[in-house]
C-alpha cells in the first residue's frame, strides 16, 4: 500500500491510502465473488492496427495527482510521468532500460573523461512549431546549474562549462561522470523560459508545457484527469496511443474495480491485498517486477558531541547483533505478504549487476545465536535469564524505535523487529507518527535511536542510493549521520569510473563496507505491483521497475490496442 | 431593537472569524516539519539555496510579520500562493469548491426536505406501524458508516449492474454536443454520491423532526385547533410544523457545517474532485496556504450557517426577539 515518490528528493517510501482500503477489506472478497464477470466495455475508440499509431486512448488509473507541470519544481512521481512524455532528454532508455539516443543522436567522451560532446538531431520542432536548437540545451543545463534547487541540479554539480558549437553541445566537467546527466534532464524551450528569475521559475506553474516529445499537453482537469495527445510532428517513431489519459482515484479498491468494469486500462500501483485479488480475472494481466527501492531500519550513529541518540548504537557489535536478530525472509513473508525480496545491501535488484550479492553464509541475518555471541563477547549481560542486557555499569540496551503509522508494512515490520530484538536481550520501545513528523525528527534533530523508512532511487544508476550515506550528505540525505572516509572515497571513485566492470567492483566494495557497518538494516526490496487490461492493450515489456512509473516512457509509446 | 441585535450578531461573527484566521495560521506553523525540506528538490542542497526558497515563499520573515502579510492578503481577497501547485490558492480552492457545492446542495436539499416530510408523516401517525418502521429504518441508515454504504452502492450499481459510473464528476475526455449533454453526464456521476449522503444522513432529520413534532402535537393549542374542527392536515402543516421546526433549523445549520468537511468520505469513495481530496493532499504535502484556505472555508461555512439559523429563528419564533 505504499506509494513510491520516485522523484522525491527525500525519495521516501511515501504514505499509504489506508483510509478506505482497510475498512472495506473484510467485505471485499464476498463482493468480488459476486462481481466476477462484470460487464466489460472495450475502449470505444480502439481501432488501430498493431504495429502502427492507433486511434485509441490509453487510460491509466492512479491514486495521486501531479503537483505542477514545471520540471524544475515538480517532485511528484505523477508530475514526472506526464512530463517525460512531453519533454525529451538528450539520451533516453528503451523498454529494457538500455540507453538509446534522444535529442542527441550520439555523444562522445574525451580521453580524460571530463568533456562530453552531444551531437544533436536536426530538424526537431517544439510543439509550438519553433525550431529546436543547441541553444535550448545550453539554456536548460545552465539554468538548472544556476538555480541549484531542482532535482536535476545534483547531476550538474560538477559542470564547469557548456557551449554550443553548431549542432553540437560540449559540456565540461571538473571530473569524469559515470552517470550521464543527459539521461535525467528534460530539455526546456529557451524561447518560453528565458528571462525568468529564480523566483519566477519557483512560482511558474507551467500550465501548458511545450516540449519536443512524442505527446503534446492536452488538458488537466484538477482533481480528475490529465491528458496528452500524440504530437504529429514528433522526430521519432510515432507512438501507439493517440491520447493518454490519467484518471485520479481517491480509493484503491474503487480503482481496481474500475479496471474490471473497463473504465481504465493500467493501474500504476496496486497494493498487495488488491493485487492478489486480481489473480485469475479474465482479460487482466498482473505485473510484478523488481523495484528500485528498499525499506530499512536506520540507526543513529551520529558521533557529534551534542548528539541525543543513544551512544550504545555507536558500538558496531550492538548494531550487528540487531541485524543478526531479525529474519528478513520473515519480514517479507509477513509484513509484505511475500511481494518482495529479503534485503541486504544498499542497491536494489532492479539495478542489475551493480547490486552486490552477499552469499547466504556471510549474511548478517536471521542468526540470533550469533547475535547473542556478539553481545556476550562485548560484555553486555542480562541480570536474569531472558531479561534486557546491560553494560558493565548497568545501562540497559534499550532503544527508541519510530515508524510511520500510515505505512502499515513498516509498522508490522517494526513490531517483528522489536520482538526479534527482545529475544536477544535488546529492548525496543516502538512509537508511530506521521511521515512529516518522523522526517523532522530524523533530519532536524539527533534525538532518536532507530527508525523504519525507505528509499527509492531517483535514477537508473547506483549513484543516487550510494550517495545517501556520504559524510557530505549529513544535513542532506544522510539520515543516520553515518561518516566513513573509506566509504566516501569509494563513492567518489565509482562516480568517476567510466569502465563498467571497474565501477561494479567499486560499488560492490562500498556496499560491502556499509553492509558490515550496519547503520542500515535493509529489510526488503519490494516488488512493483501493477496490472493492465491485456484483452485491450499489448506491447508492454517486463521493464525492471514497472511498465509505468519508471525511468522509461517506452511502454507508453509501444502500447498497441489488441 | 432590530438593529442592535443584528449588529451584535455581526460583531460576534467578525471576532469569531478573526480568531479562526489567527488560530489556523498558528496551528500549521507550530506543527513539526519544515515545508522547505519538502519543496527543495536537490540532492546537494546548500544553505544559500534553502534561504532563497524561504524568501520566495515568504518564510524567511518572523511569524508575526508573515501573519500580517497573510491578513493583508485576506482583506484583499488574496488567499496566498500554493507551495505544491505553484498557483494562487484562490484559483485552486475555487475549482474544488464548485464541485463540493454541487454535491452538497443536492444532498442537503434532499436530506432536509425528505427528512422533514418523513418525520412529519411519522409523527402524525404516532404509534402506528408506519411510525415505528420509519423510526427503525432511520436508526439503521443513520448508523451505517458512510464509507461502507458508498462502497456497497458503488459495487452494486457501478460494477455489478454496470448502470452508473463508479467515480469522478464526468466521463474522462468526453466531448459533448451541447451544454445539456455535460449537465446530464455530471448528473449521472452525481447520483451515487448523493444517494449515499442522503441514506446515511436522512435518519437524523427524520428523528429530530418526528420527536419535535410529537411534542408540539400534545400542546394545548393543538387540542384547541382540533376542538375548533380544523382538518388534520391543516393542524399538522399549518400549526404544528412551524412550531416544531426550530430544532430542525439548528440541525440543518450544523449539518451544512459538518457536511462541508464530512463529505470527505463520500468524495473519497467516488473520487469526487472536491474540497476533501484537496485538503487531504494539502495535509500530506504541508501546503500551508492551501490548508489555511480550506480550514478557513470550513469555519466560515459553519459560522455563517449558524448566523443564518439564528436569523431564521427570529422569523419562525417571534419569542426569540425578546431574548
Amino acid at each position: 500500500m505504499t506509494r513510491l515518490m520516485r522523484t522525491d528528493l527525500t525519495r521516501r517510501q511515501f504514505l499509504t491510502r489506508v483510509g478506505g482500503g482497510t475498512l472495506v477489506a473484510l467485505t471485499m472478497p464476498e463482493i468480488l465473488a459476486a462481481c466476477t464477470g462484470a460487464g466489460q466495455t472495450a475502449t470505444s475508440t480502439a481501432s488501430g492496427s498493431p504495429g502502427g499509431p492507433s486511434a485509441a486512448t490509453l487510460r491509466i488509473g492512479w491514486s495521486s495527482e501531479p503537483d505542477t507541470m514545471n520540471p524544475l519544481t515538480s517532485y511528484s512521481t505523477e508530475g514526472v510521468e506526464v512530463q517525460q512524455l512531453i519533454y525529451d532528454k538528450l539520451m533516453d532508455y528503451d523498454a529494457q532500460l538500455k540507453v538509446i539516443p534522444g535529442l542527441a543522436q550520439s555523444s562522445e567522451v574525451s580521453a580524460d573523461g571530463s568533456e562530453v560532446t552531444y551531437h544533436l538531431r536536426s530538424g526537431v520542432k517544439w510543439h509550438d512549431g519553433k525550431p529546436f536548437s543547441a541553444d535550448d540545451v545550453v539554456f536548460t543545463f545552465s539554468t538548472i546549474a544556476a538555480q541549484a534547487s531542482s532535482q536535476f541540479a545534483q547531476w550538474l554539480a560538477e559542470m564547469k562549462d557548456i557551449t554550443a558549437k553548431g549542432n553540437d553541445v560540449v559540456v565540461t566537467f571538473s571530473k569524469p561522470q559515470a552517470f550521464d546527466p543527459a539521461l535525467a534532464i528534460p530539455i526546456l524551450p529557451k524561447h518560453i523560459w528565458q528571462g525568468m528569475s529564480n523566483a519566477d521559475v519557483q512560482k511558474f506553474a507551467n500550465d501548458t508545457p511545450v516540449g519536443t516529445g512524442p505527446y503534446t499537453f492536452g488538458e488537466w482537469q484538477r482533481g480528475q484527469t490529465v491528458s496528452v495527445n500524440r504530437y504529429e510532428g514528433y522526430w521519432g517513431t510515432p507512438p501507439g496511443p493517440a491520447s493518454i489519459v490519467w484518471v485520479l482515484f481517491q480509493n484503491e479498491d474503487v480503482m481496481a474495480q474500475s479496471m474490471r468494469a473497463g473504465e481504465v486500462d493500467i493501474l500504476t500501483e496496486v497494493p498487495p491485498t488488491i493485487y492478489d485479488g486480481l489473480g485469475g480475472v479474465a482479460g487482466l494481466t498482473q505485473v510484478s517486477l523488481p523495484g528500485f527501492s528498499f525499506h530499512h531500519i536506520g540507526m543513529n550513529v551520529s558521533s557529534a558531541a551534542d548528539s541525543k541518540g543513544n551512544p550504545l548504537l555507536l558500538d558496531k557489535s550492538v548494531r550487528q547483533a540487531l541485524s543478526y536478530a531479525v529474519d528478513r525472509n520473515q519480514l517479507v513473508q509477513i509484513a509484505l505478504a511475500g511481494h518482495g525480496k529479503p534485503g541486504s545491501v544498499l542497491l536494489p535488484p532492479a539495478l542489475g549487476d551493480y547490486m552486490l550479492q552477499i552469499p547466504v553464509d556471510q549474511q548478517i541475518n536471521a542468526n540470533p545465536d550469533k547475535a547473542n555471541q556478539l553481545l556476550d563477547a562485548a560484555g553486555y549481560t542480562a541480570p536474569n535469564a531472558g531479561g534486557t542486557r546491560q553494560t558493565s555499569n548497568g545501562t540497559p540496551l534499550e532503544f527508541r524505535l519510530i515508524a510511520i503509522e500510515s505505512t502499515t508494512v513498516d509498522v508490522r515490520a517494526a513490531q517483528l523487529f522489536r520482538d526479534a530484538a527482545a529475544k536477544v536481550g535488546i529492548k525496543l520501545d516502538l512509537n508511530t507518527m506521521d511521515e512529516n513528523t518522523l522526517g523532522n525528527v530524523v533530519y532536524s534533530t539527533t534525538d532518536w535511536d532507530l527508525f523504519v523508512w525507505g528509499w527509492d532511487s531517483g535514477v537508473n544508476d547506483p549513484d543516487y542510493l550510494l550517495g545517501v550515506p556520504l559524510t557530505s550528505q549529513i544535513g542532506g540525505n544522510n539520515d543516520v549521520y553515518y561518516s566513513n572516509k573509506t566509504y566516501d572515497n569509494l563513492y567518489s571513485q565509482q562516480a568517476s569510473a567510466l569502465e563498467h566492470t571497474t565501477r561494479v567492483d567499486l560499488t560492490g566494495q562500498a556496499q560491502q563496507l556499509y553492509y558490515e557497518d550496519c547503520a542500515y538494516i535493509v529489510m526488503w526490496y519490494q516488488d512493483k505491483l501493477q496490472a493492465y487490461r491485456s484483452d485491450l492493450w499489448t506491447g508492454f515489456a517486463d521493464t525492471p521497475g514497472g511498465i509505468v512509473f519508471n525511468f522509461t516512457r517506452a511502454n507508453y509509446t509501444n502500447a498497441r490496442p489488441v | 431593537m432590530r438593529l442592535p441585535y443584528l449588529a451584535r450578531k455581526v460583531l460576534q461573527l467578525v471576532v469569531l472569524l478573526f480568531a479562526v484566521v489567527a488560530f489556523n495560521f498558528l496551528l500549521f506553523r507550530v506543527l513539526p516539519g519544515d515545508p522547505i525540506r519538502l519543496y527543495a528538490r536537490s540532492g546537494r542542497l546548500t544553505p544559500d539555496v534553502v534561504a532563497q526558497l524561504r524568501a520566495v515563499f515568504g518564510l524567511d520573515k518572523p511569524v508575526w510579520e508573515q501573519f500580517l502579510i497573510y491578513l493583508k492578503g485576506l482583506l484583499h481577497g488574496d488567499l496566498g500562493f500554493s507551495y505544491t501547485y505553484r498557483r494562487p490558492v484562490a484559483q485552486i480552492v475555487g475549482e474544488r469548491l464548485v464541485n463540493t457545492f454541487v454535491l452538497l446542495t443536492a444532498a442537503t436539499i434532499l436530506v432536509t426536505a425528505l427528512g422533514i416530510v418523513l418525520g412529519v408523516w411519522a409523527a402524525s401517525r404516532r404509534g402506528s406501524k408506519v411510525d415505528s418502521s420509519t423510526v427503525i429504518s432511520s436508526l439503521v441508515t443513520w448508523s451505517m458508516p458512510t464509507f461502507w454504504t458508498g462502497m456497497l452502492l458503488l459495487f452494486a450499481f457501478g460494477v455489478w449492474f454496470h448502470v452508473l459510473p463508479t467515480s469522478g464528476i464526468s466521463t474522462p475526455l468526453a466531448t459533448y454536443s451541447s451544454p445539456l449533454g455535460k449537465v446530464a453526464d455530471v448528473g449521472r456521476h452525481l447520483i451515487l454520491p448523493t444517494i449515499t449522503l442522503v441514506l446515511v444522513d436522512i435518519g437524523q432529520f427524520v428523528l429530530i423532526t418526528r420527536s419535535s413534532l410529537v411534542d408540539v402535537l400534545t400542546e394545548d393549542f393543538i387540542t384547541t385547533a382540533k376542538a375548533k374542527g380544523m382538518s388534520k392536515r391543516r393542524i399538522v402543516w399549518g400549526h404544528a410544523v412551524r412550531n416544531g421546526m426550530l430544532p430542525v433549523v439548528t440541525a440543518t445549520a450544523l449539518y451544512v457545517g459538518i457536511v462541508v468537511g464530512g463529505a470527505i468520505q463520500v468524495e473519497t469513495v467516488f473520487s469526487w474532485p472536491g474540497m476533501g481530496e484537496l485538503t487531504y493532499e494539502a495535509v500530506l504535502r504541508r501546503d500551508y496556504p492551501v490548508l489555511e484556505a480550506c480550514f478557513l472555508l470550513f469555519a466560515v461555512t459553519v459560522i455563517v450557517a449558524n448566523f443564518l439559523s439564528d436569523l431564521l429563528y427570529r422569523v419562525l419564533d417571534p419569542r426569540v426577539k425578546e431574548a
